[in-house]
């Protein structure tokens, strides 16, 4: 195992225990499936992949960069256990295994530090290799041995103990509703509006980002004002509402089941005929894909973001929008987990289209798009975070062409990663989301915006 | 045709052919043995063309961005591998339909091919030394199967020519030793990622087929 050159961070562990490289191969057995052992199997090593990697792309002179190299690390431990020739001859593929802390931490700083999962090096791969979910299977396999970055330890915990990544208790979440209520109420002028937890028989139940509850309440905020508009019959669980997923980061399929399955049994239990996700990339592809797999939870009822259910509003006219209210440029941003891993393409722009007067693509775009080198749980991973913005280059330049002044994405974590982006590369340009350019397009009815109505909300 | 090239491009030829079909075989079988992933989400459209349009990726480089930017990179990957199906025409013509070899235009053809398939082949492996990122991640297998298949094509354009009495010369021998090197090794090695191909990119569409990824707006 090499190690990269970049500066190594210090070994992060949930598992104070010592380090026990002979699992892996247990371990790397028990989690292959037949998709991994395919790209296992399949890479030529032809080196394609690096000219489609942002890391690659920002560090052209720098070999380790390169998908293939990524992925090596876990297919030299494949080929030394699984594979025929590996396990016979090794030197002749270069078959390895860890065999102490140094080269377990060499493992982790690449797999968790050196790649976002966003998937472009997989649709450019002639052979089709995944390397995205190779790096994820050996994710998982250093997770399960303990061996797991502290900030995404912290947020996995988090999850397993309180259902939740920001451990929010079911008092400060009904309160926090309570007041975003007549917070709503205020803004829209009206008296009525309803946030109803665990309310049975509803046409959905409405699942978020924590974050919207803890400290960013307007996504949510705006969604609940859109559905009063709309006259949607919704609710939300007083427990499963969490859509961030780190079972996804981690590659622990177990913790990835359990807080996927917490939304599903949440429907289940509440009779809805819907599950609607916020704007939320990694939650998105988590609950309406990846978690009814990990779960083996048969899908029953539909599962859609809010980006979908909005467009639909927007469509069948049940709200209305007047796209001179929002004039500067704006582009959008297409996350990778939304676009490349969920094919969810052309809602945003129908909903772009009619909320912004100079809505503008940046290039390349949809499947093709660059990340925004937060994803994979590399914001909360902060000792990898010189590397990260070094390989943003790439989408601050792509960002820069645009000529634009706002970009907008339907997801937080992308959110986030933009801005941190943005003000490194000192880029003139917004960061909102997509439900934020609907409201501010919104054209609300006239009589609820009376004044007098406002006040007297105001004073209730 | 000496007795030992006869033995080379019959018995030999078809042992190391059903040795390499029976380890493909083997191969699929144990590919098979991986536990698949069942999906339980309901699927997204009802069917977008992803599973084909996935497997026809090698026809269209268009869609690989690494080749979008240097298309010569497609150029040498067609003949490389038209050198290679030529190479292995070639194992089943001299035996079986020596006749075709007597046609100077076919044979002439078939020398142009696994000349420029070799000249590629020459290049891909300065190319595999000379970058850096290439280089770290060879492997010893990488090299050794390029230089080969390099090679294959050498003794493929000795072993063809319009002079029958010449197929009967050394070169033939040889080109029927390596090929018979080859359907032993191939199994083992990366070259057998062609049997791998449809399996990756089986699995890839299926996925875009199922998320309806990949569909124009």
């Amino acid at each position: 195992m090499k190690a990269i050159n970049n500066k190594s961070a210090g070994r992060c562990t949930i598992n104070p225990a010592p380090v026990e490289p002979w699992r892996i191969p247990e371990l790397l057995r028990k989690k292959i499936n037949r998709q991994t052992a395919c790209s296992l199997a399949a890479c030529v090593h032809c080196g394609k992949c690096a000219r489609s990697c942002h890391y690659a792309l920002a560090r052209p002179d720098d070999p380790f960069m390169t998908p293939a190299y990524k992925a090596d690390q876990i297919r030299r431990i494949f080929n030394r256990h699984i594979d025929w020739l590996g396990r016979i001859f090794p030197w002749w593929t270069r078959a390895d295994t860890p065999r102490d802390e140094q080269d377990i931490q060499s493992l982790k700083d690449i797999v968790f530090g050196t790649c976002s999962g966003c998937r472009r090096c997989t649709f450019n791969c002639p052979m089709g290799v995944d390397n995205a979910a190779l790096i994820r299977l050996a994710r998982g396999i250093l997770t399960e041995m303990g061996i797991i970055p502290e900030g995404m330890a912290n947020v996995c915990r988090n999850q397993w103990e309180s259902g939740n990544q920001m451990s929010v208790t079911e008092e400060e979440f009904r309160n926090t509703l309570d007041w975003i209520r007549c917070e709503v109420q205020y803004e829209l002028g009206v008296d009525d509006v309803k946030i109803a937890v665990e309310k049975e028989g509803c046409d959905f139940i409405y699942a978020l980002n924590p974050r919207e509850i803890k400290y960013d309440p307007s996504s949510f905020m705006n969604a609940a004002k859109f559905f009063y508009l709309a006259g949607e019959s919704w609710t939300l669980p007083s427990y499963g509402w969490d859509i961030t997923n780190f079972g996804l980061f981690s590659g622990d399929d177990r913790l990835g089941a359990f807080m996927a399955e917490n939304i599903y049994q949440a429907a289940e239990r509440l009779r809805a005929k819907r599950i609607v996700v916020s704007e939320c990339g990694h939650g998105y592809r988590s609950v309406r894909w990846e978690g009814y797999n990990w779960a083996k939870y048969r899908q029953a009822i539909p599962t859609e973001s809010v980006v979908e259910t909005i467009a639909r509003y927007l469509q069948e006219g049940r709200i209305k929008v007047d796209r001179l209210k929002n004039t500067a440029p704006v582009t959008f941003h297409d996350s990778c987990n939304v676009a490349r891993y969920g094919g969810l393409l052309d809602q945003p722009r129908l909903i772009l289209k009619q909320v912004c007067a100079d809505f503008r693509e940046m290039h390349p775009n949809r499947m093709n798009n660059f990340c925004c080198t937060g994803g994979s749980g590399l914001l909360t991973m902060p000792e990898y975070r010189p590397l990260r913005l070094e390989a943003a280059k790439i989408k601050a330049d792509q960002l820069k062409a645009t000529g634009a002044d706002i970009v907008c994405t339907m997801c937080h974590n992308c959110r986030e990663g933009l801005g941190d982006l943005i003000s490194h590369y000192r880029l003139d340009m917004q960061v909102v989301q997509i439900m934020d350019l609907v409201a501010e397009a919104l054209v609300l009815p006239d009589r609820k915006t009376d004044d007098n109505c406002r006040a007297e909300i105001k004073q209730v | 045709m000496s007795d030992l090239s006869g033995l080379m491009q019959h018995e030999v030829h078809l042992a190391a052919l059903s040795f390499m079909g029976a380890a493909y075989i083997l191969r699929i079988v144990w590919l098979l043995q991986f536990k698949k992933i069942e999906e339980m989400s309901l699927s997204a459209g009802t069917g977008n063309g992803a599973v084909l349009q996935s497997l026809l990726a090698v026809t269209k480089p268009w869609t690989i961005e690494g080749v979008r930017k240097n298309p010569a990179f497609y150029l040498q990957f067609v003949i490389f591998h038209l050198g290679a199906a030529a190479a292995i025409g070639l194992t089943f013509l001299i035996p079986y339909r020596p006749e075709l070899l007597k046609d100077a235009l076919f044979v002439q053809s078939l020398r142009m091919v696994l000349g420029a398939a070799f000249i590629v082949g020459l290049f891909r492996l300065y190319r595999r030394i000379a970058d850096r990122a290439l280089r770290l991640i060879s492997t010893p297998d990488d090299y050794f199967a390029l230089v080969m298949m390099t090679l294959f094509y050498a003794l493929g354009i000795s072993a063809v020519s319009g002079n029958p009495e010449i197929l009967s010369g050394q070169a033939v021998l040889t080109f029927f030793i390596l090929a018979a090197f080859f359907h032993i090794y191939v199994p083992f090695s990366k070259i057998i990622h062609y049997l791998y191909y449809p399996f990756t990119r089986y699995y890839l569409g299926k996925m875009m087929e199922h998320r309806n990824i990949g569909r124009k707006g």
